[in-house]
């Protein structure tokens, strides 16, 4: 089962916090087709945030297709939602860490890294918006 | 609700408890000794009239002075601290504690809630008042038969009848108001203290006016032949029917006496009651016991009341 | 729907000065309400006002069914076993879920047996709590849940009372003057300040009716929006708007944070953001 944190000082709200963190098990394949997500009061329990919150972040993710909600036994991943296989992963995380290792040596830190990555991936997503 | 009351309370229950336990004991022991004492010391005949029994009764006022001088501050030292631990600390100790934003946001009203502690609390310091006086009624005759009655010596009247139970519920009353007014216990304890010893000063003055004195004149001496009557003030009659304060006018010359003689004195007396002066006698008999004892429980009564309805208008207009 | 909690023209008055006036507000069922301003605004007067424990000198204040309150200083007898503070509470109250708290009690290892004097000031604030949570009321009142607790204890308390409303109907009005407190917490904002009411709303609504703009110092306000507050420090201008979209290139604009919100009011007391009273039981 997926364990929610929260990271309180990046600004992003706490429901799409916990958006993004069943999209990434997702996608990581750490959650899979038939699993259940916890439920309010044990996220609630465990984070202390408001349960509507939790309840809002169930409902975008079933408003997406990720999970739905079975009346009375909780809310589950989809049965055909699946990312990308555990083998692509592998490939492109090779790539990755080829790529870090190649700025690292042109002189980048750290901060240049991540500032670099995040235009590049709100380039590509305005592209993709388009 | 009672629970609470009980909980919340039971160090007061309980000492006081304790200490009519202790006391109940004590008075019933030297009961029980002077009992023996006069079985084993009375010549045949006593007690009675014959001479011979006045040495036991005066060897029986000795032993009897060496207990009262325990409970001789009782009349006021009891009522002070009832006002100061069972009066002050009800309302006093919730508010300097903030506990009463605990006790009065239950479904409990807090009317209720004081309903309930000022009657159970009430009772339970009436009934120790009473319990009180019942044992000092049953053992004082033990001793002092024949000697005085209740009536004459304020000390015992106090504790005698219904006035403990009053003075108690008066003490209690007067320490809730001033927990109430002062919120906090302390300064509740000392208003208390002080006002119960101001009171029962107030009342001694005003005892007198409970009724009007009985009056008797006097030709020979100037001694009441009732030990017990509470005297309120006496005069000097001219022959002519004139009380005067100071028969100065009489012709009787007075001497200061010297020492503890009363020779001048007596002889001055003598003179006056032989020129035909009577002396005039103000006094309250003892037969009016229950009469005063109830006077004084009424005045206090209406004062508990008053106190008591105080401090529950206080509290419920503003019990944050 | 019938709201948890409504204020009407709430007035209350301590000898001369008033510490509450013309208060009208309503927090929907259901709402964990945040109570928050300055020290001094009133949020203690409000709240003793909703629970019984002062009288208004005007207008009214309605709670619909039960109200549980836990004070400041997490009032307990300290001479009364934890045992016993449960007991006074069963005896106390119409309405006792004894099980839950003791249940409740043994999960957070609290002995029943202590004296509450006892007690660390994070167990005295989770008896307190449970106390109150034990009544099954239908608005939990609580005044500065987390003052005085460490950052471990204030994690723990905001957890049980998240979980209870998790669990059922209950709505919550707690107060804080420290905004970053409520932020996870809350969905409904109330901001008073200086005795009157500011803000009283959706924390979703609020912040996304409102706009942090910041520009150069000269921009003139922009139009179609009403300026809640401002700050002009050398060539830079930063404004806190209600309504939108801004037009004005030259104001770049992005939501405001729950902070920004609360310090822009609170920095303004003329401003306010009401709703009509009709509209907010919906």
């Amino acid at each position: 089962m997926i364990e929610f944190h929260l990271d309180r000082g990046s600004g992003v709200a706490t429901y799409l916090q916990l958006v993004h963190q069943v999209r990434q098990a997702l996608r990581l394949g750490e959650l899979r087709p038939g699993d259940q997500l916890p439920t309010a009061r044990e996220v609630v329990e465990r984070l202390a945030i408001n349960p509507n919150t939790v309840l809002k972040a169930y409902r975008e993710l079933e408003h997406e297709g990720l999970v739905e909600g079975r009346p009375g036994m909780g809310t589950f991943v989809r049965q055909g939602v699946a990312g990308p296989t555990l083998a692509d992963h592998t490939r492109l995380r090779r790539g990755l860490e080829a790529w870090v290792r190649e700025a690292r040596a042109a002189g980048l830190d750290q901060e240049d890294l991540r500032a670099l990555f995040s235009v590049v991936l709100a380039d590509a997503s305005k592209e993709g918006a388009a | 609700m009672i629970w609470v009351t009980w909980r919340q309370h039971r160090a007061q229950i309980l000492l006081t408890a304790g200490f009519l336990a202790v006391l109940g004991v004590l008075l019933l022991g030297s009961a029980v000794e002077a009992r023996l004492y006069v079985a084993g010391h009375a010549p045949p005949g006593c007690p009675g009239p014959a001479v011979a029994c006045a040495e036991l009764e005066v060897a029986l006022g000795r032993r009897y002075d060496a207990v009262y001088s325990v409970f001789g501050w009782m009349p006021l030292v009891l009522p002070a601290l009832i006002g100061a631990f069972w009066g002050a600390p009800l309302l006093g100790r919730e508010y300097e504690r903030g506990t009463h934003r605990l006790a009065w946001t239950q479904s409990v009203p807090v009317w209720r809630w004081l309903a309930v502690k000022l009657s159970v609390l009430a009772g339970a310091v009436v009934a120790g008042g009473l319990l009180l006086s019942l044992m000092v009624s049953l053992w004082r005759p033990v001793f002092r038969a024949g000697i005085d009655s209740s009536f004459g010596n304020i000390g015992v009247f106090n504790m005698v009848g219904v006035a403990p139970a009053a003075w108690w519920l008066y003490a209690f009353a007067l320490g809730t108001l001033a927990g109430a007014v002062f919120r906090r216990t302390l300064p509740a304890m000392a208003l208390v203290v002080a006002g119960v010893a101001a009171t029962m000063a107030a009342l001694f003055g005003l005892s007198d006016h409970y009724a009007e004195p009985a009056r008797a004149e006097l030709t020979g001496t100037v001694v009441l032949d009732d030990v017990d009557a509470r005297l309120v003030r006496a005069a000097w009659v001219e022959p002519s029917g004139r009380e005067v304060a100071d028969p100065a006018g009489s012709g009787c010359p007075l001497r200061a006496d010297a020492g503890r003689s009363s020779r001048n004195a007596e002889a001055w007396q003598e003179c006056l009651f032989a020129k035909g002066y009577r002396y005039a006698m103000y006094y309250h008999p003892p037969s009016r016991f229950w009469r005063f004892q109830w006077t004084e429980a009424g005045i206090l009564l209406l004062a508990s009341a008053a106190f008591g309805g105080l401090a529950v208008h206080r509290t419920l207009r503003r019990p944050g | 729907m019938r709201p948890a909690l409504e204020a009407t023209g709430l007035g209350v008055r301590y000898r001369r000065s008033w510490a509450l006036r013309d208060c009208s507000l309503a927090v929907p069922a259901g709402r964990v309400a945040a109570l928050v301003g300055p020290n001094g605004a009133g949020k203690t007067t409000l709240m003793h006002a909703a629970v019984g424990l002062l009288r208004p000198a005007r207008g009214s204040v309605r709670v619909a069914g039960e109200a549980a309150f836990v004070a400041q200083d997490k009032p307990l007898y300290d001479g009364f076993t934890v045992a016993e503070t449960l007991a006074f509470g069963r005896r106390m109250n119409t309405r006792w879920d004894g099980d839950a708290a003791a249940d409740r009690l043994a999960r957070l290892g609290i002995p029943l047996d202590r004296k509450a004097g006892g007690l660390s000031g994070g167990q005295r604030a989770q008896v307190a709590i449970t106390l109150a949570l034990a009544r099954r009321p239908d608005l939990l009142v609580l005044d500065e849940p987390l003052a005085n607790l460490d950052p471990l204890a204030r994690h723990d308390v905001m957890r049980a009372i998240m979980a209870e409303v998790a669990e059922r109907e209950l709505t919550v009005l707690l107060s804080s003057h420290v905004v970053s407190d409520l932020e996870e917490t809350c969905d409904w904002l109330v901001v008073l300040n200086d005795g009157r009411l500011q803000v009283s709303g959706d924390i979703e609504d609020l912040l996304a009716g409102h706009l942090v703009l910041t520009g150069p110092a000269d921009t003139p306000s922009p139009a179609g929006v009403s300026v809640v507050g401002e700050s002009r420090t050398g060539r830079q201008a930063g404004l806190l708007v209600r309504g939108g979209p801004v037009p004005d290139p030259r104001w770049r604009a992005r939501r405001a944070s729950l902070e920004e919100l609360v310090m822009g009011y609170l920095r303004s007391p003329a401003s306010a953001a009401l709703p009509g009273l009709a509209g907010v039981g919906a």
